[in-house]
């Protein structure tokens, strides 16, 4: 008996051991994607005026992500679309700060996919996001209350929510969306390829829910669900 | 049981004793054999720039012809892969189009309320 459970163990070993080099297939990619949020917040703030609204931080979202291929056909993964914005000398009652804001669509794709021909493919992706939105305001230390006041209250909040502030301070917001994506896969080696999706997203944003040193504020308004997305990236196979 | 797993470790001992890097050309190379068999992206990274040296090196004696073969053979072996879904994964593609479709055909077809 133990003998037989020797065999199996080498059997299983040997069977398993073939599978997992035949099958992993690791792949990293870099792009770009494009898209259109209304953020009204900022846009249409009359106390605060933030920097102006162009394609670069509004429309473009820096992408980058991992894939692994662990079904014949199917691959699954870690995918991000960050959007960028920095600003400098913001008035503030107290001072003149330096502001940056960045929106994260942290997504985890399942992506499958065929071959039309065979050098293109097609592909298709369900992805559950992980949304987070972050302001930086660089105030003088001594006036930074007052100043983070009336940014709150700029977006609709009051200067009761905040209470006190620390060293380094930032409004942070998460939420949960989806998104859908077709794509197009241009192969211009084994390892190489371009990459095109189309598709949409949908966050459930809520401006109520921002966070400034664990206490509740309000932040800006965003329209980021129902939008249309589109990426294109280039993809690397490593293995 | 213990005989029979000790003649397979003193075999595999042996065996790997065994010098399988000597080759007498570039074409023959363990890498290339490796692409032959298994695919390009069987090579590790590690080894690409090697590979590539030994690629041009197997070209420039004059057999370009296995090369084209093995990249030829890489993309058919990708292609015959993947050219049909398997099991679940048409399912996932289809939802994923319909999902698809409803969305971008409401955005078209959708009225306001009021």
């Amino acid at each position: 008996m133990k003998s037989q459970i020797q065999v199996l163990i080498i059997i299983y070993s040997i069977a398993f051991g073939s599978f997992t080099i035949a099958q992993p297939k690791l792949s990293i990619d870099f792009g770009m994607g494009f898209y259109e949020p209304s953020l009204t917040g900022f846009d249409q703030n009359e106390d605060v005026q933030f920097p102006t609204k162009s394609l670069f931080n509004r429309n473009m979202l820096v992408n980058w992500g991992f894939y692994y291929e662990f079904f014949n056909n199917a691959r699954v993964g870690y995918n991000s679309f960050t959007s960028f914005e920095i600003g400098k000398n913001v008035k503030l009652p107290k001072s003149s700060a330096a502001y940056s804001r960045s929106i994260k669509y942290r997504m985890f794709p399942i992506e499958t996919y065929f071959r039309w021909k065979p050098k293109i493919e097609m592909n298709f992706t369900l992805a559950p996001i992980w949304g987070r939105g972050r302001i930086e305001i660089d105030t003088t230390p001594g006036d930074k209350e007052e100043d983070w006041d009336y940014v709150i209250s700029s977006f609709g909040g009051d200067s009761t929510q905040l209470n006190d502030m620390g060293a380094t301070d930032a409004m942070l917001n998460d939420w949960l969306g989806y998104s859908s994506m077709l794509g197009l896969r241009y192969y211009l080696s084994s390892r190489m390829a371009i990459d095109i999706k189309g598709g949409f997203m949908n966050n459930f944003y809520n401006e109520k829910s921002w966070r400034v040193q664990r206490q509740k504020v309000n932040g800006p308004k965003m329209k980021i669900d129902d939008l249309p997305i589109f990426s294109m990236k280039f993809v690397y196979g490593i293995r | 049981m213990r005989i029979l797993l000790l003649v397979l470790f003193i075999f595999n001992f042996i065996h790997s004793q065994t010098n399988n890097l000597a080759q007498s050309t570039p074409c023959e190379h363990p890498l290339i054999l490796l692409a032959e068999e298994k695919g390009i992206k069987a090579i590790p990274i590690r080894d690409l720039i090697k590979f590539k040296k030994i690629v041009e090196d197997c070209e420039r004696l004059g057999d370009k012809e296995k090369i084209e073969r093995m990249i030829y053979n890489d993309w058919q072996r990708d292609y015959e892969k993947a050219k049909k879904m398997q099991s679940w994964s048409s399912t996932h593609a289809m939802c994923v189009f319909v999902s698809f479709a409803y969305y971008f055909v409401g955005q078209v077809i959708a009225t306001k309320p009021g």
